[in-house]
């Protein structure tokens, strides 16, 4: 049954922090809360685990309901069948890592056989079997990482909550941790809301995302709709490095949505639908190609290399195009101050309403 | 739809637990002092047939009054003057410069810190009243009457309490000036300032919070002192606010309503020096830096080692080394001379203090209002802090108000308002009384260690709980109290060294069953029983220096 959110309201003071958030979560189903820090994603997080009375909304996990402001109803974290991980992991250093993982199952009472059975259990499945006896200040930032999920999921809660649970770690350790979460979350088959501000691991984890902006929901999807067909220039940008043309737009055609540059370069889009009128067009800088000077034409804009950054297997060009100016990811070498087109195909431009964000 | 409030069952948990706490701690603290305002509108003392009246607070103007009023404010400012600059002058020796003895000066200055203020006058008088060591050894030296020296005035009611408040300055310092950020006076080198250019232009304007908050608590603890200026200043007729409260309460012709007008005007100097001490502390005492250990460059003292050295040696024997010997020398003879080559050595005071069944129950009462008492204090000190510093429910910025308001009032303006409020409940008479006088006059103590403590605690380890399944009592219990435990043991004793040597409330509310060690020294030692007195302060103070010692560390480390 999941969780199911209706309509979450949460102030702090006068301050709006969460702006009527509605979600539904599956069992089984991974939907990642994407967004800048500071938009409310902790917050909705904190909603859900029970650790916030939110001021307006209904609140259902495993299919009852553990918030209701119509009715009153206010279930107690410790009610609630969640397991959480905490961005700081929160391991009790008074406690043995053992311990630790069992606190769950103990304070619920259950019987020593079965605790003992359950947290081996548990922390064989995050690979930390040989751990069991260590003091859990001896641990490092990603042992501890492990301690948390395993506390999290040994007494087999209905939903599982992770804040940033990666953003502790090293980058090389998080690209393996993010692997192994993911399959350990299937294996579970449990619902689960999962707090990032990474892109790259809300793409390769979720089976949904939601990116979320100042305490509201912009858009909602799978990675590929969500990377691919953004429908907002800020779902775009915080999703992947994106380039943005500022464009007229001319009307729908068959071919896709015809539109002019401010200097007057035809550009062609073959996704989204907007209205005639000013608006940006949206290319990921992976899409972009170089090639050498010439005459404009339908989705080959003139333009001049400004930077060149080498990053081992490939440069980064900042191509001024017209007013623009644009990533370029590429293996070809090219001079700075060289005049180039850029090129494009139109399948890989997302016609967006309004004004995008500059590339710096 | 209309919102209706949402319940929470943990809500009920807390609401319960904070009322007890807030009632128990409002019992304590404004009984006493509500007391005291009634009684100062009494013509009667307490349980004495009375009407109301307002003379009492118009005899505070007499000429006597107010000159006790300037005498106590002159010895205070003074007193606070010599110690903050005394312990400013060692924390920088100690934590600035290349000083050779740091260790052996902590430990020393710790020692002094746990050295009980009473003991320590009662030595003095030993020492420099007219008949005692060091006039006979001017004599000795300069022939009679050329020099004297008499420990029986304001100066001698000062110096004893320099030496007894020095180190609480030294320990107020210190910490801020660790904490400082070291970079800030590297900064200052690597922009070419010579190293007493640094001291003058950084350091010390860094540091003007720190040490205007010592001079501040100096002073309050200069005006709480009764044990020193009652030893000191009763014989040679110099009075203090706290000895004149005394004085009016405990011989007659007793006036307990002039006492207790006396008690809230000396409440209201050190309640609003307090109440300034908290404002400065509030408004960051000084640029710091955390987790980062850098050593300071160490200021080479050059030529004026010597001076520090020798400045540092002299205090260390008179605040501690001195008197404590002249105790035990006291202790070990049969009639006091002070020459001890003229003196008859015996065991007999400390074979006489085991034969008195007196003070073998003043002995065990001791123990039981330190040793349980301070159970009761810092479960109460806990309540407190958690509410405030954690669950902070409607109400608990009166609370936390509530419980540092002892922090303003002095000891004995506490027994003096339980004397008032106390006669009329069963418990008169009994220990009980002390153990409520300790533990709301000590709250602060406890509120303060074991709050530090709640606030580093992170917020999520208590919520990694719940979100584990364990309800707010389970959590507490299980993760907030083993995670306070260092808070808890130091709290502990603090609370237990503080009952144990307190004597200013005591001394207005002790009985003959009731009486506690101090009570017992100072008893002997008014009785002219100097040598069972010593006696006594030296186990006394073996005792507590010994626990000191073994439980708390932490203020002698480095
Ligand atoms: N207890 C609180 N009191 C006041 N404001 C808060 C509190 N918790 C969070 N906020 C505010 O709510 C906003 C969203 O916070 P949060 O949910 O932690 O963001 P995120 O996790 O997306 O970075 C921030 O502006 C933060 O300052
Ligand atoms: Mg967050």
């Amino acid at each position: 049954m999941g969780i199911s959110v209706r309509n979450l309201v949460k102030r702090f003071g006068d301050k709006t922090i969460i702006d009527g958030i509605s979600l539904d979560i599956a069992d089984g189903e991974l939907v990642s809360l994407l967004g800048p820090s500071g938009c409310g994603k902790t917050t909705t997080l904190r909603c859900i685990a029970g650790l916030e009375t939110p001021e307006e909304g209904r609140i259902e996990i495993d299919g009852e309901v553990v918030f209701d402001s119509a009715s009153g109803i206010m279930v107690e974290p410790y009610n609630r069948s969640i397991g959480m991980v905490f961005q700081s992991y929160a391991i009790w250093p008074h406690l043995t890592v053992f311990e630790n993982v069992a606190f769950p199952l103990r304070v619920r009472r259950r019987p020593n056989a079965e605790v003992e059975q359950k947290v081996v259990r548990a922390l064989e499945m995050v690979g930390l079997g040989a751990f069991r006896d260590r003091s859990s200040q001896q641990l490092s930032g990603g042992q501890q990482q492990r301690v948390a999920v395993a506390r999290a999921i040994v007494h087999a809660p209905a939903v599982l909550l992770f804040d940033e649970p990666l953003s502790n770690l090293d980058a090389k350790l998080r690209d393996r941790t993010r692997a192994e979460l993911r399959k350990l979350q299937r294996d579970l088959h449990v619902a689960t809301v999962y707090v990032t501000h990474d892109q790259a691991e809300a793409l390769s984890l979720s089976d949904r995302i939601l990116v979320m902006s100042e305490g509201r929901i912009l858009q909602q999807g799978t990675p590929e709709d969500i990377y691919h067909a953004p429908t907002d220039s800020f779902v775009a940008d915080v999703v992947g490095a994106a380039n943005f043309l500022a464009v007229e737009f001319r009307g729908q055609g068959l071919d896709g949505i015809r539109a002019v540059t401010r200097d007057g370069a035809p550009v062609r889009a073959s996704t989204g639908s907007v209205p005639p009128g000013p608006g940006t067009i949206m290319i990921r800088p992976d899409k972009l190609r170089l090639e050498p000077a010439g005459p404009s034409q339908e989705n080959r804009l003139p333009g001049t290399i400004r930077q060149r950054l080498f990053l081992g297997g490939h440069f980064e060009y900042l191509v001024e195009v017209g007013a623009d100016t644009v990533r370029v990811i590429s293996v070809v070498l090219m001079q700075e101050g060289a005049p180039v087109l850029v090129a494009f195909d139109a399948v890989d431009c997302v016609a967006l309403a309004g004004a995008g964000a500059a590339v710096s | 739809m209309t919102t209706l409030p949402a319940r929470r069952s943990g809500e009920t948990t807390i609401r319960v637990v904070f009322v007890l706490t807030f009632l128990v701690t409002a019992f304590l603290i404004v009984t006493p002092l509500a007391s005291l305002l009634y009684g100062s509108f009494q013509t009667g003392g307490p349980g004495a047939p009375s009407t109301f009246t307002l003379k009492n607070w118009g005899d505070l103007a007499s000429r006597a009054l107010v000159h006790t009023l300037f005498m106590t404010c002159f010895i205070s400012v003074v007193t606070s003057v010599f110690s903050t600059a005394g312990g400013a002058a060692m924390a920088w020796l100690v934590y600035r410069s290349d000083f050779r003895y740091k260790r052996s000066l902590v430990a020393a200055v710790g020692l002094s810190f746990f050295f009980p203020g009473f003991i320590l006058g009662m030595a003095w008088v030993i020492l420099g009243s007219p008949g005692g060591v060091f006039n006979d050894i001017l004599e000795h030296l300069f022939g009679p009457d050329v020099i004297r020296f008499d420990i029986y005035s304001a100066t001698g009611i000062i110096w004893i309490q320099v030496l007894h408040i020095l180190p609480f300055a030294f320990f107020t310092i210190r910490g801020p000036l660790i904490s400082m950020d070291s970079s800030l006076e590297e900064a200052a080198y690597a922009s070419g300032a010579t190293p007493w250019q640094v001291v003058c232009r950084v350091t010390v304007p860094l540091m003007i919070f720190p040490v205007m908050s010592s001079l501040l608590l100096c002073f309050v603890l200069s005006v709480e002192q009764f044990a020193i200026p009652a030893m000191v200043g009763i014989p040679g007729h110099v009075h203090t606010l706290a000895t004149e409260l005394y004085l009016l309460t405990s011989f007659s012709p007793t006036n307990t309503g002039l006492a207790a007008a006396v008690g809230l005007s000396m409440s209201a100097v050190t309640g609003l020096s307090i109440f300034a001490q908290r404002r400065i502390v509030h408004r960051r005492m000084a640029p710091t830096v955390t987790g980062r250990g850098y050593r300071v460059r160490e200021l080479s003292l050059g030529r004026w080692r010597w001076v520090a050295t020798a400045a540092c040696v002299f205090y260390v024997l008179m605040s501690f080394i001195i008197p404590a010997l002249s105790l035990i020398y006291t202790s070990a003879i049969k009639f006091f001379v002070a020459n001890p080559f003229e003196a008859a050595w015996t065991f007999r005071n400390y074979v006489q203090l085991w034969d008195n069944p007196g003070t073998l129950r003043a002995f065990w009462n001791t123990v039981l209002v330190a040793g349980g008492g301070a159970v009761l204090g810092l479960t109460l000190g806990v309540l407190v802090a958690y509410s405030t510093h954690r669950l902070k429910p409607r109400g608990h910025r009166a609370l936390d108000i509530l419980a540092c308001l002892p922090f303003g009032i002095p000891g004995i303006v506490i027994g003096l308002g339980f004397l008032w409020s106390y006669v009329y409940l069963p418990i008169y008479g009994t220990l009980w009384v002390l153990v409520f006088c300790y533990v709301a006059r000590f709250l602060p103590y406890a509120t303060e260690t074991v709050g530090a403590q709640v606030v580093q605690l992170d917020r999520a380890l208590e919520e990694a709980a719940w979100a584990s399944g364990a309800n707010r009592i389970a959590s507490f219990r299980r993760i907030v109290l083993p995670l306070l435990r260092p808070a808890l043991q130091s709290g502990y004793f603090l609370l237990f060294i503080a009952y144990f040597r307190e004597i200013a409330a005591a001394a207005l509310l002790y009985t003959a069953s009731t009486q506690v060690l101090s009570i017992s020294i100072w008893a002997f030692f008014e009785n002219a029983n100097w040598g069972v007195a010593s006696a006594l302060s030296v186990i006394t103070t073996i005792i507590t220096v010994a626990l000191m010692g073994a439980v708390m560390r932490a203020p002698l480390k480095l």
